[in-house]
C-alpha cells in the first residue's frame, strides 16, 4: 500500500473579487488534477514558489482540505470518509510553518503530550511517548522549559516531538524552516533526516529552498497547482532554466556547472554539492 | 551624511538575574553612500546595534554621531534623526494598518510633518520604487500577496525620504521571486538615489552579490570587517562563528586545498565561472 | 518596558506548598478570602497575617515577589484608604472641612479595608507563585466538573486560560515590535492630549489584532491536525493525585477556618458585654 496516493486532486476555493460593479465571486484552482504516489519510508519533496500550490497540498494529506474532486489516500484511507479523519490525522502528522502557532502549552512536556491526550491513549503511555519524542529530536532537558522562551529551530522541534509522540507513519511538514535563521534551519533539517533514516518515518517535506530540496529521494515541482517535473534531485536540479522559469533557484554549484556546460565545457549537469564539483574538477586535471 | 558609533554598548535587564550584554564597545564608521552587509548569527547584537541608529533603543554607554552630533543630544531633533535614518524591521509586513495601500505609506511622511504635496510626492516615489502598481494603491494592504506586503511595508518607510535606509532581513520567508524583487529594488536604491544602505541577512550570496562592505557581528562585538572579498576568505573564522561563506567559495577553498593555484576570493556564481573557465582552459593548454 | 509585565508568575522552587495539589491549594485560596470578610477585629486580623506569613514562609518564595502584586493595584488601595478615610461618618470627629470629615470610625474603616486588599492580594500572589499554570488551569478544571451537568464549559474554559497563558508572552513580544516599528516610522505615543494618545494607538492595535487573529487561526489549524476534538475520550498525562499532605492541609484549613469563626464570635460577645 502506499503511504499517498492522490488521483486528479483538484481544490477550488471561491474567491471574492471587488470590482467596479461591487462584489464578484471567481473560481480559483489551486490544485489541477494532481497525481502522485509517495512509498512508505520515503523522503519526499514538494517544491513550488510561493502561492503554486503546495501548502494546499500538504493541507490534503492531513484532511485539512477536503479535495473538491478527485480523490488522496493515506494509507489507504480516502479523507474524505469522515469515520476515518482522526486515524488519517493520527497516521499522517503535520507540521506547520510557524513555530509559535502550532504550540499549545506552556510547558515543553505538556504540549508533546497534547496529541496522544487528544487520541485518549493511557497516562503512562503518554509518558513514556513524550521522553522517547523528546530524546529523538535532542531536547530532552528543556522538557519543563516554556515554549516562548526558546529559539526558533527548538520550537519546531518541539512541534516534530508532539507529532511523533502520536506515532505517525509519516510527517508532513509545510515549510518548516521559512522563519529560522540558518543555526535553526540545520537543526531541523538534520532532525528531518534521522527520523527518515532511523525512524523509517516517510518524510514529506514542502519548502521552497533548493539546498533542502536536494537531501530528499525525489521532488515534485508543483507550478500552478500542477505537478510539473518529478524525478530524483539530481534529475530536477540539472534542468536549470527550467526551474528558474518556475521561480525557483539551484545550488550555486549547480548554476556554475550549468554556465560551464554553456561554454562548452564537458561538465555534467547534476552537480549538487562543492564535493561533485571539486571531484569533477580534479578528473579534469587527471585527464589531461 | 556619515555615522560614527562610539564603544556603544548596551545591556538589557541592568542589575537583574536576566542582564545580558548586548553589545560591547563597538565602534564603527558607516560613511555616505556606502552599502553595508551586517551578518552574524542570532543573538550575535546585529538587531540591537540598528535599533541604535535611529535612536529606538538609548545606549547604556557610548555614542552615536551623525554628521559629528551625537543622537540623543537634542529630544526634539529625534523625530529628525528617525526621517534621515528609516529602520524597516524584520517581517514589515505585520506593522501595516491602514485601509488603503496609499494611507499605510503616507503614515511616515504625515508624522514627519511634511507638506501634503511633499507626502503625496514621496508615496509615489517610494511605491514606484518597490515596483508596486498604480492600481493598488486604493486597495487594503491585507489583500496583497506575501511579496507585495513586504514591498508596501518597506515603501513606508521609503517614503520618509531617509538617506540611511536599514533593512533587517527583507528577504526573510520570501521565495526566490520575492527575494530577488526586493533585492532589485534595494540596488536600484542605492546607485540611483545614491542612498546609504545597511543590509541585515542571513543569506551569503545575496550579501556577496550586493555590498560594498560587510560587518560581522559576534557576541556584540564587531568582530570582522572589510570587503566581501577580505571577509569571505575566512571561511573557517566566519564558520566558529556559525557562519558560512557563499557555496562556491567552498569549491575554490577545496581546490587550493587539492593544490591548484586558484584565488581564494571568489564568491559569485559569475565570477566562479570565468575562474574555472580559465583553469580548465590552462590545464588543457 | 512592556516585557516588564509578567501574568502567571510562577516562582520555581521546591517547597511543601509547591508540592501540594492544585485542587487543595484553589480550595484554601477560597476559603481564605471568605475568611478576610468574616474577621472583624484586629486580633483576627493577626491571626491571618501570622498564618499567611507562615505559610509564605513555608513556599521558600522571597516576600518581596509577593508584595510586588501590590504595586500593581496601589492606586485602587489608596484610593479605598481615602474614601474610607473622609468619607466615612462617625461620632468622634476629629476634623471636618467642606464634606470631608474625619472620624475615628473612617480611620479604623480605611485601615481595616486596606488590610483586606492587602491580605487579598498577598494570599492570591502565594497562589500563583507556588502553581505552575498548567497545574492551576487543571485544578480548575477539576473543580468546575460538577457545573457541566449545568452546562458550565469546564475543559473548554480551562484550555481557553492554557492558551491565553501561551500565548501572552508572545503577544507582549509582538506589541514591542510593533511599537518599535511605528516609532521608526516616526510615531508619537508619549506627548499630545488624551484624544491624540488614544488615536496614536491605533496603528498598534490594528496590526496586533490582525496578528492575533492569524496565530488563532493557524493554532486551531495546528490543534486539528493533532488530533483535538474537544475533551470527548480525552485522557492527561499528568493525573492529579491527593497525597497524605494535602490532607494535612485540609485539616489546617480546617483548624484554621474554626478559629476565624470562633474570633468572630468571641469578637461579638466580646463587644456586647461592653
Amino acid at each position: 500500500m502506499k503511504m499517498v496516493k492522490a488521483e486528479g486532486l483538484t481544490y477550488e476555493y471561491i474567491k471574492m473579487l471587488e470590482t467596479d460593479h461591487g462584489t464578484e465571486e471567481e473560481k480559483v484552482a489551486a490544485l489541477k488534477a494532481v497525481d502522485l504516489e509517495i512509498e512508505k519510508g520515503e523522503f519526499v519533496v514538494v517544491l513550488g514558489h510561493n502561492g503554486s500550490g503546495k501548502s494546499t497540498f500538504a493541507k490534503h494529506i492531513n484532511a485539512l482540505l477536503l479535495p473538491t474532486q478527485g480523490t488522496i489516500w493515506v494509507e489507504g484511507m480516502d479523507t474524505k470518509d469522515g469515520e476515518l479523519i482522526w486515524e488519517i490525522r493520527q497516521t499522517a502528522g503535520m507540521v506547520f510553518q510557524n513555530p509559535d502557532n502550532q504550540l499549545v502549552a506552556t510547558v515543553v512536556e505538556e504540549d508533546i503530550a497534547f496529541g496522544p491526550e487528544n487520541m485518549g491513549v493511557a497516562p503512562e503511555e503518554i509518558r513514556r511517548r513524550v521522553d522517547e519524542a523528546l530524546a529523538t529530536v535532542h531536547m530532552e532537558e528543556y522538557a519543563k522549559h516554556t515554549p516562548s522562551k526558546l529559539s526558533g529551530g527548538q520550537k519546531q522541534r518541539i512541534a516534530i516531538a508532539g507529532v511523533l509522540a502520536m506515532k505517525p507513519d509519516c510527517i508532513v511538514l509545510d515549510e518548516p524552516t521559512a522563519m529560522l535563521d540558518p543555526v535553526g534551519r540545520k537543526e531541523v533539517m538534520e532532525t528531518i533526516e534521522r527520523l527518515n533514516k532511523d525512524e523509517g518515518i516517510t518524510i514529506i517535506l514542502i519548502t521552497h529552498y533548493m539546498d533542502e530540496a536536494v537531501r530528499g529521494d525525489r521532488v515534485y515541482v508543483i507550478d500552478d497547482g500542477q505537478v510539473v517535473m518529478q524525478g530524483r534531485p539530481k534529475e530536477i536540479f540539472s534542468q536549470v532554466e527550467r526551474l528558474q522559469q518556475y521561480g525557483l533557484d539551484v545550488p550555486q554549484v549547480t548554476e556554475v556547472a550549468h554556465l560551464l556546460r554553456k561554454e562548452g565545457l564537458n561538465i555534467p549537469a547534476d552537480i549538487l554539492t562543492v564535493e561533485e564539483m571539486v571531484g569533477t574538477l580534479c578528473q579534469f586535471k587527471l585527464t589531461t | 551624511m556619515s555615522i560614527q558609533i562610539n564603544h556603544l554598548t548596551y545591556i538589557y535587564n541592568p542589575d537583574t538575574a536576566f542582564e545580558k550584554k548586548a553589545l560591547d564597545h563597538v565602534s564603527l564608521e558607516i560613511k555616505k553612500g556606502e552599502f553595508i552587509g551586517l551578518i552574524g548569527h542570532t543573538g550575535s547584537g546585529k538587531s540591537t546595534l540598528i535599533q541604535h541608529l535611529n535612536g529606538i533603543i538609548t545606549p547604556t554607554k557610548g555614542e552615536i554621531l551623525l554628521d559629528g552630533e551625537n543622537i540623543h543630544k537634542d529630544k526634539a531633533k529625534l523625530r529628525e534623526v528617525r526621517r534621515r535614518i528609516g529602520l524597516a524591521f524584520q517581517y514589515p509586513e505585520y506593522q501595516l494598518f491602514e485601509m488603503t495601500v496609499y494611507k499605510d505609506v503616507a503614515f511616515g511622511p504625515t508624522n514627519m510633518k511634511l507638506s501634503p504635496e511633499e507626502i503625496h510626492k514621496n508615496v509615489v516615489a517610494a511605491l514606484e520604487t518597490v515596483g508596486i502598481a498604480k492600481e493598488l494603491y486604493e486597495k487594503s494592504p491585507f489583500d496583497l500577496s506575501g511579496g507585495q506586503k513586504r514591498r508596501v511595508a518597506i515603501a513606508g518607510v521609503l517614503a520618509m525620504n531617509p538617506e540611511v535606509l536599514i533593512l533587517d532581513e527583507p528577504t526573510a520567508g520570501l521565495d526566490p521571486k520575492g527575494r530577488d524583487e526586493i533585492l532589485q529594488a534595494i540596488k536600484h536604491l542605492h546607485e540611483e538615489r545614491g542612498i546609504t544602505v545597511i543590509l541585515v541577512s542571513h543569506s551569503m550570496e545575496d550579501v556577496a552579490k550586493l555590498v560594498d562592505r560587510i560587518i560581522v557581528m559576534h557576541e556584540g562585538k564587531a568582530a570582522m570587517e572589510g570587503t566581501p572579498k577580505e571577509v569571505f576568505r575566512h571561511v573557517k573564522e566566519l564558520e566558529a562563528m556559525g557562519l558560512a561563506a557563499p557555496q562556491v567559495s567552498y569549491v575554490f577553498a577545496a581546490l587550493k586545498e587539492k593544490g591548484f593555484d586558484v584565488p581564494l576570493d571568489v564568491f559569485t556564481v559569475e565570477e566562479a565561472k570565468s575562474v574555472l573557465l580559465d583553469l580548465v582552459r590552462q590545464v588543457k593548454a | 518596558m512592556i516585557r516588564d509585565i509578567t501574568i502567571g508568575q510562577f516562582y520555581p522552587v521546591e517547597s511543601p506548598i509547591h508540592r501540594l495539589d492544585a485542587r487543595v491549594k484553589l480550595t484554601l485560596t477560597f476559603v481564605y478570602i471568605v475568611t478576610l470578610f468574616l474577621i472583624n477585629s484586629f486580633v483576627g486580623y493577626l491571626f491571618v497575617i501570622a498564618v499567611l506569613g507562615a505559610s509564605i514562609k513555608a513556599s521558600k518564595v522571597p516576600l518581596k515577589f509577593m508584595l510586588k502584586g501590590i504595586k500593581g493595584i496601589m492606586v485602587i488601595i489608596i484610593f479605598t484608604a481615602f474614601i474610607n478615610l473622609f468619607m466615612t461618618r462617625g461620632e468622634q470627629l476629629l476634623w471636618q472641612w467642606g464634606f470631608l470629615s474625619l472620624t475615628v470610625e473612617g480611620i479604623v474603616l480605611a485601615l481595616k479595608m486596606c488590610m483586606r486588599l492587602i491580605l487579598l492580594i498577598v494570599g492570591s500572589s502565594l497562589l500563583t507563585l507556588t502553581t505552575t499554570p498548567i497545574q492551576l488551569t487543571d485544578g480548575i478544571e477539576y473543580m468546575l466538573r460538577p457545573f457541566k451537568r449545568f452546562g458550565m464549559p469546564a475543559h473548554e474554559i480551562a484550555m481557553m486560560m492554557t492558551i491565553a497563558l501561551r500565548f501572552i508572552p508572545t503577544l507582549l513580544d509582538e506589541t514591542d515590535k510593533i511599537m518599535k516599528a511605528q516609532q521608526a516610522r516616526g510615531a508619537d505615543f508619549d506627548t499630545g492630549s488624551l484624544m491624540q494618545k488614544a488615536k496614536s494607538l491605533i496603528p498598534i492595535l490594528v496590526p496586533l489584532f490582525i496578528s492575533a487573529f492569524r496565530r488563532a487561526e493557524e493554532l486551531a489549524m495546528a490543534m486539528e491536525a493533532r488530533c483535538y476534538h474537544g475533551d470527548e475520550n480525552r485522557t492527561r498525562m499528568n493525573r492529579m493525585q491527593m497525597h497524605r499532605r494535602d490532607y494535612g492541609a485540609f485539616v489546617v484549613g480546617a483548624i484554621y477556618l474554626v478559629v476565624i469563626i470562633g474570633l468572630r464570635y468571641a469578637g461579638n460577645t466580646f463587644s456586647s458585654l461592653i
